[in-house]
């Protein structure tokens, strides 16, 4: 079973995610900011990374970074509410952007592709 | 000395004296019934009969009606010496001023016999006074306005009108620099000579002054008379010296000529286009340049210009240039000032966009999170219930609502997101056939006919096609959705002055003019699933792009989107 690291500030959301994703069949681990994220991937090493931007403590974008560095090969989806980090050079570091929705097809898509 | 003379030649040489006197003089009994004139009188008011035996306000046909200025009534009243100054139209319609001095001649017995009265033609020193006194108040008026058409007009109209200066015809030309040419601004006269005699006849009744004039000048100044349309026609290039026009600003001189078809020192391109043998030019000179000149002639009546006519043309002249340089100062500061009104409502409404703009993106983000949980668990819940037909209704329902609040969002986070502009040369034609052909299905799905009017030689410009692209998708739609029972859509681009023009026109419902006033406010909608962004957009997308939209709309019968476009775009 792939493990998908999901990096979500807000509460409500993170459990959509949560639930959502596990139906798709994968294993859901969760964080709630840049921070977490790094430790969390130290810990268990995912197999691909859902991460938002905006976000308390570490913002995701520099997150990205950081794990990028220690990590290169794990895909990372961007998954924001704000379109114009689109033309923020450092979010071309992510394999995906995905603008959020509360249909979730695209985002499930995107992962089944690079899982 | 006399009375010898009278002895030989009897009363013959009285009337010889009288005739040759250039005064005209009468003798009236008492009743003011003429008794005797002498030659120089009925010719002087040009009578066609003999005064004799007429009374004296019949002949004079004076305008002093008043006895206490009449020097006759006076004189028998008072039994003094009396004289005064009056002004009359003769029978062949020519105006007069006429100074009579009446004296009383009385008999034996000390009473009033007679009236002896002397009138001088002081015709010519009285227009001249009044000439120069005309002029001189012109000249005042024309200080203080500020139109330049309007100043020229009159500074022509003052130049042809008998009582000021007197020409037939006058015609202003003006220095273009850039183009090193002087052409024909405007002219002011009559075209004919039935049309001469026409205004003539109607002006020597009237004694013009100045608020006349005025108001003359004002009346014609719009009519496009055949003089002002040949005038108009007129261009001459500042190198060719020889035209007499082109002489007359290069030396800054006064030019009189008076045989110009035969005089072989000039070229006749100016000279046949003015028409006539002799005409006068004066430069009019502001800080030592000449920035134009006036022509004058006397076309009709064919009199020769007076040395009179020259001076005063003279001195006229320099205070219309005086007047043209304060206008034309008064001209540019309130262009000045208008550009930076301009540029100050750009700036604000910049700002208030920015504003707006950073508002929209933080309240749209900030709703967004939220709705995708909403929406994400109303999911869920479908799904989970699907048997359940009413908890699935329910929560279709929500789903649907949650879509249709994340379309707005997207749509106002398209407005707030900072423009990065690309730039690229293209053919706005392409552009147009591009969005056109992308808007077709649905155009054809709300029965809108498309009219395509692509001017092929528009030359290409730098735009950014992915905004520009926009801007007209916009404007399509907006067209289409005005268009509720289906229409005709018209796209039209062509070249005009300096900018490409795109004329979008529909056959809708058009726009009232309370719609009109805040049609680019951002947020302002009409429609009932809009969110008031595309026009906003539209708008800041072709500011952006130093070009600018105007709205022409009928309530009823449809209105026209027009899009200018600089060729040249500064800040490409």
């Amino acid at each position: 079973m792939k493990t998908i690291l999901v990096v979500e500030d807000d509460k409500n959301q993170l459990l959509l995610y949560e639930q959502e994703l596990s139906l798709e069949g994968y294993k859901i681990i969760t964080a709630r900011d840049g921070l977490e994220a790094i430790k969390k991937v130290r810990e268990q090493l995912p197999d691909l990374i859902v991460m938002d931007i905006t976000m308390p403590k570490m913002n995701g974008i520099e997150a990205m970074g950081k794990i990028l560095s220690e990590h290169k090969k794990i895909p990372i989806i961007i998954n924001t509410a704000y379109s114009r980090y689109k033309d923020d050079f450092m979010s071309w570091a992510a394999d995906a952007y995905i603008v959020k929705s509360s249909n979730l097809k695209e985002l499930k898509d995107k992962i089944k592709e690079l899982v | 000395m006399v009375s010898h003379i009278l002895k030989d030649c009897g009363d013959n040489v009285i009337n010889m004296l009288t005739d040759a006197l250039d005064a005209g003089l009468s003798v009236l009994d008492k009743d003011l019934t003429i008794i005797w004139v002498n030659k120089t009188l009925p010719n002087m008011l040009n009578l066609h009969y003999n005064p004799v035996g007429r009374k004296c306000r019949e002949v004079y046909a004076c305008e002093c009606q008043d006895s206490r200025h009449c020097s006759v009534l006076q004189a028998l009243s008072t039994g003094k010496k009396t004289s005064n100054e009056i002004q009359l139209i003769t029978e062949s319609g020519v105006r007069k001023y006429i100074r009579n001095i009446t004296t009383p001649v009385r008999d034996g017995g000390n009473n009033i016999a007679y009236l002896l009265k002397v009138s001088l033609d002081i015709t010519q020193q009285e227009e001249k006074v009044r000439r120069i006194s005309l002029l001189r108040k012109f000249a005042e008026v024309m200080q203080g306005m500020l139109q330049i058409d309007r100043l020229l007009h009159l500074a022509l109209t003052c130049v042809t009108a008998g009582s000021a200066l007197g020409f037939n015809r006058a015609r202003l030309f003006l220095v273009d620099k850039e183009q090193n040419v002087i052409y024909g601004k405007m002219a002011v006269g009559p075209s004919s000579l039935e049309e001469a005699n026409k205004i003539w006849s109607e002006i020597a009744h009237k004694n013009e002054n100045l608020d006349d004039l005025i108001d003359a000048s004002e009346k014609t100044r719009h009519y496009d008379t055949p003089l002002h349309k040949t005038t108009r026609l007129m261009a001459f290039s500042l190198t060719d010296e020889k035209e007499i026009i082109v002489s007359c600003v290069k030396t800054k001189k006064m030019i009189l000529e008076r045989n110009a078809f035969s005089n072989d020192q000039i070229d006749k391109k100016f000279v046949n286009a003015v028409g006539v043998n002799e005409f006068i030019c004066v430069p009019l000179v502001v800080e030592g340049d000449a920035i134009g000149a006036i022509c004058a002639d006397n076309a009709y009546n064919r009199k020769p210009i007076t040395e009179e006519q020259v001076e005063l043309l003279s001195i006229f002249a320099s205070r219309v240039a005086l007047a043209f340089a304060n206008a034309e100062t008064y001209r540019k500061l309130w262009e000045k000032n208008q550009q930076l009104k301009e540029t100050r409502e750009r700036l604000i409404r910049s700002e208030r966009l920015a504003v707006i703009g950073n508002m929209a993106a933080y309240i749209a983000h900030e709703i967004r999170n939220p709705l995708v949980t909403i929406g994400g668990f109303a999911r869920i819940l479908m799904r989970e219930y699907a048997d359940h037909k009413k908890v699935k209704q329910h929560t279709e329902i929500i789903t649907e609502e949650v879509n249709r609040l994340e379309k707005i969002l997207a749509n106002i986070m398209d407005f707030s997101k900072p423009i990065e502009t690309l730039k690229t040369s293209i053919q706005i034609n392409e552009l147009l056939e591009n969005t056109c052909c992308l808007m077709g299905p649905y155009l054809k799905s709300a029965h809108i006919q498309v009219s395509k009017k692509f001017d092929p030689s528009i030359p290409k410009i730098i735009v950014d096609q992915t905004q520009m692209k926009q801007v007209f998708l916009n404007l399509i739609k907006n067209a289409a959705e005005s268009m509720t029972q289906g229409g005709k859509l018209t796209v039209e681009s062509m070249t005009e002055d300096e900018y490409i023009k795109i004329d979008f026109t529909d056959t809708g419902e058009g726009m009232t003019p309370e719609i009109l006033q805040n049609l680019f406010t951002p947020f302002f909608t009409t429609k009932v699933d809009g969110t008031g962004v595309g026009l906003a957009v539209s708008q800041k997308i072709i500011d952006d792009h130093n070009g600018f939209i105007k709205i022409k709309s009928v309530p009823k019968e449809g209105t026209t989107f027009s899009i200018s476009l600089p060729i040249k775009n500064v800040t490409a």
